[in-house]
């Protein structure tokens, strides 16, 4: 045992090179005043507290990151539920499918999504070939709708893979033991599969929930006028003002904003378990 | 654990001293040089114009001299590379106006002798007169290629002919336009549309109110050229804000697309060459900067599509039409307002404000 930590090395090494090394740089760039010989203070924090705007983008960037996290788990519950128990081969292939999104640029994804949903666009014609909409275009394209959806489309695999490994591991003898004592379908659901299957739920939620808090390129695209989320501050701040240092501090409240995210969802997982 | 330590120390000086190998490899390098030919380090943007093999092969074999073109991925990053960079290392920068300044002062560029330039005299009189170009009387930068930023719309589509700013804030476009998602061009455009000056607004609060009223009539904030042309083309928007060099292109692509300088002026800009201080080589900088404005590159290269020369007789040779309508004659040049440079706290101020009215 003692030796085998050695393997761990190489990924150690990495880590505290290129993440725990650069997180200290970026604190104290976040402690720095701006001009050219900045000292130390609190300001960069102060101002993103003081001014109305960013945090009204922060509430903003973490409620369209709950949507996008409900409806991951909406969709991606049943679909792991189903390849779990009622698809008994092409599983792989399922998988596959799912996977293969991760294989192109999210910019590439946002642009055909910005296809997809333009006026006139695949999704327009679609619908009205089967008459469910009439001549009237959606008007998806630059609302928070089209955000939402090409964000839940980037980010529900995660939540997919993650509740399919937790299902799967749900031991089957359980949930007959379940039906040899008279519960129904939906009991043995309620009381055996769902509670088993809520450390992939928790990591599924986490893996979703926080890389929608960074978010800059879909709102973009995608969300037109109303499109402005907290990571396009910090986009805005590193590449068109230079303004590292509040663009640094800015980045470590949306961290604390994480972990805090993280801490609850995983207090919840344990509170049943 | 006092294993792992002492692997992570072990590893870590192993990776430093391979690194201080390298850096001693690399010193030897630029001075070394070969006695027989000079070599002439250029930084500019990447396909922009100078590192085109067909124009490093005719300046290098008329000069006996080697190009070497590391590339610049923003001005910071030139600002950054001037003052880390050794003297000696690199010889012509292309500056614009949001460093020029910071650039001088620190010392780091040394004049341009405009009597060694044979085609300075070519330049259109309003670029040599630009404030960030020049200090103390003394030039230290060449202007080189240009370009504006204006009103574009369909003319099939848009009833015309659109001659004012104004046309962005009529109820009449409304969900036909697109702005640009872009701090200091919309905080200009909203100072000519309230006639303050561009550069030095003179009340923000009442530019904010301005373009939140603008906000509801747009589609959306386009933020690349080419999100722009995407859009235009497939008609979710007829009228916005647009680039000229952009708008040439899309016209070559065969879009029906007319742009407007408008009557109340619109916004510039100047890419210029520079020489940095401490050049081994003086002379072979002014004879490339020569080079760059001189007549035939200005020609074959706004033919391929670059920007606005700043060689008035490249102008003459061109489609009047077209020098007409994308503005790119002396008369333009008049009504354009050139982006000054901006202190970081004007930046902050002015990208602030918009993100206010992004997020009303």
């Amino acid at each position: 045992m003692d030796k085998k930590i050695w393997l761990m090395s190489p990924a150690v090494i990495l880590l505290l090179c290129f993440c725990v090394v650069p997180l200290f740089i970026m604190v104290y760039y976040s402690l720095l005043s701006d001009g050219t010989r900045g000292h130390l203070t609190l300001q960069n924090y102060a101002d993103f507290f003081e001014k109305r705007i960013y945090l009204k983008l922060t509430w903003k960037t973490i409620r369209i990151s709950c949507c996008v996290t409900l409806i991951s788990l909406l969709i991606s519950y049943p679909m792991a539920y189903v390849m779990v128990n009622l698809i008994h081969s092409g599983k792989n292939l399922l998988l596959l499918a799912i996977i293969i999104p991760f294989w192109t640029s999210q910019l590439v994804r946002a642009y055909a999504w910005q296809n997809l949903l333009r006026e006139g666009g695949i999704l327009d014609i679609m619908l009205r070939k089967l008459h469910l909409i009439g001549s009237e275009p959606l008007g998806l394209l630059f609302t928070p709708y089209a955000v939402i959806i090409a964000m839940v489309h980037i980010f529900f695999p995660y939540m997919v893979i993650t509740i399919y490994l937790s299902l799967e591991k749900v031991d089957i003898a359980l949930v007959e033991a379940s039906k040899s004592l008279q519960a129904g379908p939906l009991t043995t659901f309620r009381r055996v599969v769902l509670p088993l299957s809520k450390p992939g739920i928790v990591t599924g939620c986490i893996l979703v929930f926080v890389p929608s808090l960074g978010v800059f390129v879909e709102p973009r695209i995608l969300g037109g006028t109303e499109g402005s989320v907290i990571g396009m501050v910090i986009e805005d701040q590193f590449f068109e003002i230079y303004g590292w240092n509040f663009g640094a501090a800015v980045s470590f409240i949306l961290l604390a904003i994480i972990l805090l995210s993280m801490a609850v969802l995983s207090r919840l997982a344990k509170k049943e378990a | 654990m006092k294993k792992t330590m002492l692997g992570v120390w072990i590893a870590v000086s192993l990776l430093s001293a391979t690194a201080c190998g390298n850096k001693a490899a690399n010193e030897g390098a630029p001075s070394s040089p070969n006695n027989e030919k000079k070599t002439l380090t250029i930084v500019n943007w990447k396909g922009y114009g100078s590192d085109d093999p067909e124009v490093i092969k005719t300046f290098e074999t008329k000069y006996n001299v080697k190009i070497v073109h590391p590339y610049m991925a923003s001005e910071e990053e030139l600002l950054t590379k001037l003052r880390t960079s050794k003297p000696g290392d690199l010889d012509v920068v292309l500056p614009n106006a949001s460093i020029l300044p910071v650039a001088i002062n620190d010392g780091l560029l040394s004049p341009v002798d405009t009597a060694k330039l044979s085609n300075y005299a070519a330049i259109y009189e309003p670029f040599k007169h630009l404030a960030e170009n020049a200090k103390d009387g003394a030039v230290y930068a060449v202007p080189w290629v240009w370009g504006s930023t204006a009103i574009v719309y369909n003319p099939d589509t848009v009833k015309g002919p659109i001659d004012s700013v104004q046309a962005l804030w009529d109820t009449a476009h409304k969900g036909k336009i697109a702005f640009r998602d872009d701090f200091n061009d919309a905080v200009m455009t909203a100072a000519l549309a309230l006639g303050q000056n561009p550069n030095h607004p003179s009340d923000l609060d009442a530019i904010k109110q301005k373009l939140i009223k603008q906000k509801p009539l747009n589609r959306t904030y386009w933020k690349t050229g080419d999100e722009f042309a995407k859009l235009y083309a497939g008609g979710t928007v007829d009228i916005g804000l647009m680039w000229s060099g952009q708008t040439a292109a899309m016209k070559k692509e065969g879009q029906h697309i007319k742009y407007v300088i408008p009557k109340e002026g619109a916004i510039g800009w100047v890419d210029n060459w520079a020489i940095v201080k401490g050049t081994r080589n003086p002379e072979l900088a002014h004879q490339f900067i020569d080079f760059m404005i001189d007549k035939k590159f200005q020609e074959d290269w706004v033919n391929r599509g670059g920007p606005a020369p700043v060689n008035k007789n490249v102008t003459r040779t061109l489609d009047p039409a077209f020098v007409e309508e994308m503005g790119l004659d002396e008369k333009t040049i008049g009504k354009l307002t050139f982006i000054s440079y901006r202190s970081d706290e004007e930046k902050k101020k002015w990208n602030e404000l918009w993100l206010e009215v992004k997020s009303h």
